[in-house]
C-alpha cells in the first residue's frame, strides 16, 4: 500500500506536446544563452554547481521541500500573492497565498502570509475518497485534477483554509498577468478543488535540469523568488546544509496549529515583540 | 412456492388524484429545472462557498439515509434476532430504505463538482477516507436492499408471463438471513461513519469527538423504524385498507421511544463534556460565535431536543398517546424533523465557525454564513417529488404488505 505517489499525470495530445516541447526547447536554449551561456550578462547570477553530496541526496530521493517565512522581515507588499496568482493562473478572488495584517500578543503589528503548508500528516489527504490529493515522496501535497470528484471534503478538513473550489468555469482575465509573471500551468476545470503546489512544476523541471530548488530561481516557487525582502526561503528540509535547515536551526520557529499533529512543512520565524522601554 | 398475484387495479380518476399527480408533477418539474441549471452553470448558483462548502444537500443525504435505517433495523430484528412478528413490516421498511438511499444518491450527484466522475470511489480507493468507505457502503447497501426487494417486484402481474423468473426472485427468501447480516454490518458501518465524517475533523473543535458516530447511528436506529411505522399508517389512511396490525406499530413506536431515550442519554453527556465542562478554548469560542451569528441554541433546544426528542418520546411511550395512530404519526414526523434539524445543525454550524490557525492575536477570519439558494431548494423539492411519486406508484402496484406467509 503506497499512499505516496511520485508521478503527476498530465494528458497531452500530440499537438500540445509539440507546442510545449518546442516552447521548452526554445526557452531552454534562450535561458542557457541569457543566464549561463557565452553571451550571459549575468556573470554573478551564474548558477552554482551542485555539490557531490547534494547530487547524492537528490539521487537517493531524500528530498523534503519546505519553506521558512520570516514574519519579522515581511513588509506586507503582497508580491508573493501576485506572483503566485500569475504563475499558477489563480482566480483573483481566491488566492492560494494570503497576506493578512496581524498583531503579536503585545500588540506589535506585522504581516502574516500563508501558502499551503504541505502537511506530512495532511488531513485533506486522509479524507479524500478517491486519492485525488496525496503527499508526494518529496513532501509536496498535490492535487490530481483529473481524478477529483469535487466533494469538497478536503476543503472541510483542511485546518488552514488552504484549499479553494472551482465553483464555475473560469472566464476571468487574470489581472496579475503579465505584470507579475505568466501562467506556467493550466487553469483548473470547473468542479475540482485546487491548491498551492509549492510550484511543483518548477521543481520537477528544475531537478531534471540539475538545478537546486531554493537556490536556482528557475526551480524555486514564484512567491519565494519575488519576495523583495527575502522573507520567504525555500529548500530541502532533509539537507542540513540547505538554507531552510540552517534558518530553522539558528532561529526559534513555529508551525501553525502544531497541536493538531499535521506536521506542516512551512516554518515561521515570529516577529520580535515590542520593546518594553518607555 | 405459489404466489398469487393481486388482481389488476386501475386508477379511478378523481379530482383528488389529479391534484395529487399535479403536485408531484410540479415538484418533479421544479427539481428537473433546478438540476438542469446546476449541471449547466455549475455549483456557483448555490449559496455554498469555500468557507461553508456543504449545506442543504448534505443535510438531505444524511437525513434520508437516517430515515431509511428502518430497513436494516427491522431486517435484523426478524432475520437475526428471530422476532418473527415484525415480518409483515419488513417489505415496507426495505422499500422506505430504497427510497431513502436513492434520494441520497440523487442529491449527492448534484452536490459533487464532477458528477461525471461519480464512479471514481469504486476505481480509485483511499481506504483511509471515511467518505470512501461511506460511498462503498451506501452503494453496497442499496444493492442489498434492491435484492431484498426483488421478491416484491416478481409478485407483480408483470411477471405472470415469466414464472421461472418469479421463482428465481422468490428464491431470494432463502438467503434473506445472509442478506440481513450483510445489511446490518454495512449499515452499522456507514450510519456511524456518517457521524465520523464530522467526528474525525480535528481542526473543528465542535465536531471532533468520539460521540459523533455513536449519536448518528443511535438516532438513525431510533428514527428509521418510526418513519416506516408512520408510512404504514399513512398508506392505511390513504388506501382505506388495513395494512399491518396496529399493536405491531405500537411496539415499533415503543422501540423508537426507548432508542430515542438512549440517544438523549448520550447527547446529554456529550453536551455536558464538550459544551459545559470542557472550557476548551476552541469549542468555547465556537459556541460564542454560533450564538452570536446564528440561531444555534434555538435550533438545538427547540428543534433537536424539544421537537426531535421530547415530543416523540412522550407520544411513543405514554400509553394514552401511543394507542392513537394520529399521535404515532405525529411523533414520527416530529422525530424525523428533529433528525433533519440535527443533521443541518451539525453540518452548517461546524462550518460557519471559521478556522483559527493564525499565529497572532489580532486577525480572525469572519464567520461563514449560509442560506440555501433557489436552485438548492429546487433540487430539494424535486427529491420530495421523487419520494412522493415512488410511494404513490408502489402503493398502487406493489404488494408491499404480504398476505399470509411471506
Amino acid at each position: 500500500m503506497s499512499r505516496k505517489r511520485k508521478r503527476v499525470q498530465v494528458r497531452l495530445n500530440r499537438r500540445d506536446f509539440a507546442k510545449i516541447a518546442g516552447t521548452a526547447a526554445g526557452s531552454a536554449v534562450a535561458a542557457y544563452l541569457v543566464t549561463t551561456g557565452p553571451f550571459s550578462p549575468f556573470g554573478s547570477l551564474k548558477r552554482k554547481q551542485i555539490s557531490p553530496e547534494e547530487q547524492e541526496t537528490i539521487a537517493r530521493g531524500e528530498l523534503r521541500w519546505g519553506m521558512v517565512i520570516n514574519l519579522d522581515k515581511c513588509i506586507g507588499c503582497e508580491y508573493c500573492l501576485r506572483a503566485c496568482s500569475a504563475v499558477n493562473d489563480v482566480a483573483p478572488d481566491k488566492p492560494w497565498n494570503i497576506v493578512m495584517e496581524d498583531r503579536t500578543r503585545t500588540g506589535r503589528r506585522y504581516f502574516f502570509s500563508r501558502p499551503c503548508l504541505h502537511c506530512q500528516h495532511a488531513p485533506c489527504v486522509d479524507v479524500c475518497p478517491v486519492q485525488a490529493t496525496y503527499v508526494r515522496e518529496d513532501g509536496i501535497v498535490i492535487m490530481d485534477y483529473e481524478r477529483c470528484i469535487g466533494c469538497r471534503y478536503c476543503e472541510v478538513a483542511c485546518p488552514y483554509d488552504a484549499r479553494k473550489f472551482n465553483w464555475e468555469a473560469r472566464k476571468d482575465e487574470n489581472p496579475y498577468v503579465p505584470t507579475w509573471g505568466t501562467p506556467e500551468v493550466e487553469r483548473r476545470p470547473r468542479g475540482v478543488v485546487e491548491k498551492c503546489t509549492f510550484c511543483a512544476h518548477r521543481i520537477d523541471k528544475g531537478l531534471e535540469k540539475g538545478l537546486v530548488p531554493g537556490r536556482d530561481w528557475e526551480a524555486t516557487p514564484a512567491c519565494v523568488n519575488i519576495c523583495p525582502v527575502d522573507a520567504r526561503v525555500f529548500g530541502n528540509l532533509n539537507d542540513p546544509n540547505s538554507q531552510v535547515s540552517r534558518l530553522i536551526a539558528s532561529n526559534s520557529t513555529v508551525r501553525l496549529r502544531e497541536d493538531l499533529g499535521t506536521e506542516p512543512s512551512v516554518y515561521y520565524i515570529m516577529p520580535r515583540e515590542q520593546e518594553l522601554s518607555s | 412456492m405459489t404466489a398469487i398475484s393481486p388482481p389488476r387495479k386501475r386508477f379511478g380518476i378523481t379530482l383528488g388524484l389529479v391534484a395529487w399527480f399535479g403536485l408531484i408533477g410540479l415538484l418533479l418539474l421544479i427539481g428537473l429545472v433546478s438540476a438542469f441549471f446546476v449541471l449547466r452553470d455549475g455549483l456557483v448558483i448555490t449559496n455554498l462557498s469555500d468557507s461553508v462548502p456543504w449545506g442543504l444537500w448534505i443535510t438531505i443525504d444524511l437525513s434520508s439515509i437516517a430515515l431509511g435505517a428502518g430497513a436494516f433495523t427491522l431486517s435484523a430484528m426478524v432475520y437475526i434476532f428471530g422476532l418473527k412478528h415484525f415480518r409483515p413490516l419488513v417489505r415496507l421498511a426495505v422499500f422506505v430504505g430504497v427510497i431513502g438511499y436513492t434520494s441520497a444518491l440523487l442529491t449527492l450527484v448534484m452536490d459533487i463538482g464532477r458528477p461525471d466522475r461519480f464512479w471514481h470511489p469504486w476505481v480509485y480507493w483511499n481506504v483511509h477516507s471515511v467518505l470512501w468507505e461511506i460511498t462503498w457502503c451506501i452503494t453496497l447497501y442499496l444493492t442489498i436492499l434492491l435484492v431484498e426487494f426483488t421478491p416484491v417486484i416478481v409478485e407483480t402481474p408483470l411477471f405472470d408471463r415469466w414464472p421461472r423468473l418469479r421463482r428465481l426472485g422468490h428464491s431470494i427468501h432463502r438467503v434473506a438471513p445472509a442478506l440481513a447480516v450483510a445489511g446490518l454490518l454495512v449499515s452499522l458501518l456507514h450510519q456511524s461513519s456518517l457521524g465520523a465524517t464530522y467526528g474525525i475533523i480535528k481542526a473543528r473543535p465542535i465536531w471532533f469527538k468520539p460521540s459523533m458516530p455513536i449519536m448518528f447511528i443511535i438516532s438513525a436506529v431510533a428514527v428509521g423504524p418510526a418513519a416506516t411505522m408512520a408510512v404504514a399508517l399513512i398508506i392505511e389512511w390513504v388506501t382505506g385498507r388495513k395494512t399491518v396490525d396496529h399493536s405491531l406499530l405500537r411496539t415499533i413506536a415503543r422501540f423508537s421511544g426507548l432508542a430515542l431515550l438512549i440517544y438523549t442519554y448520550i447527547k446529554f453527556w456529550d453536551l455536558a463534556a464538550v459544551s459545559y465542562y470542557a472550557h476548551s478554548p476552541g469549542a468555547e469560542r465556537a459556541f460564542e460565535i454560533l450564538s452570536k451569528h446564528t440561531p444555534y441554541s434555538f435550533g438545538f433546544w427547540v428543534g433537536e431536543v424539544f421537537i426531535g426528542l421530547v415530543v416523540p418520546v412522550v407520544l411513543f411511550l405514554v400509553p394514552r398517546f401511543n394507542r392513537n395512530p394520529l399521535a404515532l404519526v405525529g411523533g414520527a414526523l416530529a422525530a424525523s424533523l428533529g433528525i433533519v434539524i440535527n443533521r443541518w445543525n451539525v453540518t452548517v454550524s461546524g462550518l460557519v465557525v471559521p478556522q483559527d490557525y493564525f499565529p497572532g492575536s489580532g486577525y480572525q477570519l469572519a464567520p461563514g454564513s449560509y442560506t440555501p439558494s433557489l436552485a438548492e431548494w429546487g433540487v430539494a423539492l424535486g427529491v420530495i417529488g421523487y419520494i412522493l411519486f415512488a410511494f404513490t406508484l408502489a402503493v398502487h402496484f406493489l404488494p408491499l404488505f404480504p398476505k399470509g406467509v411471506d
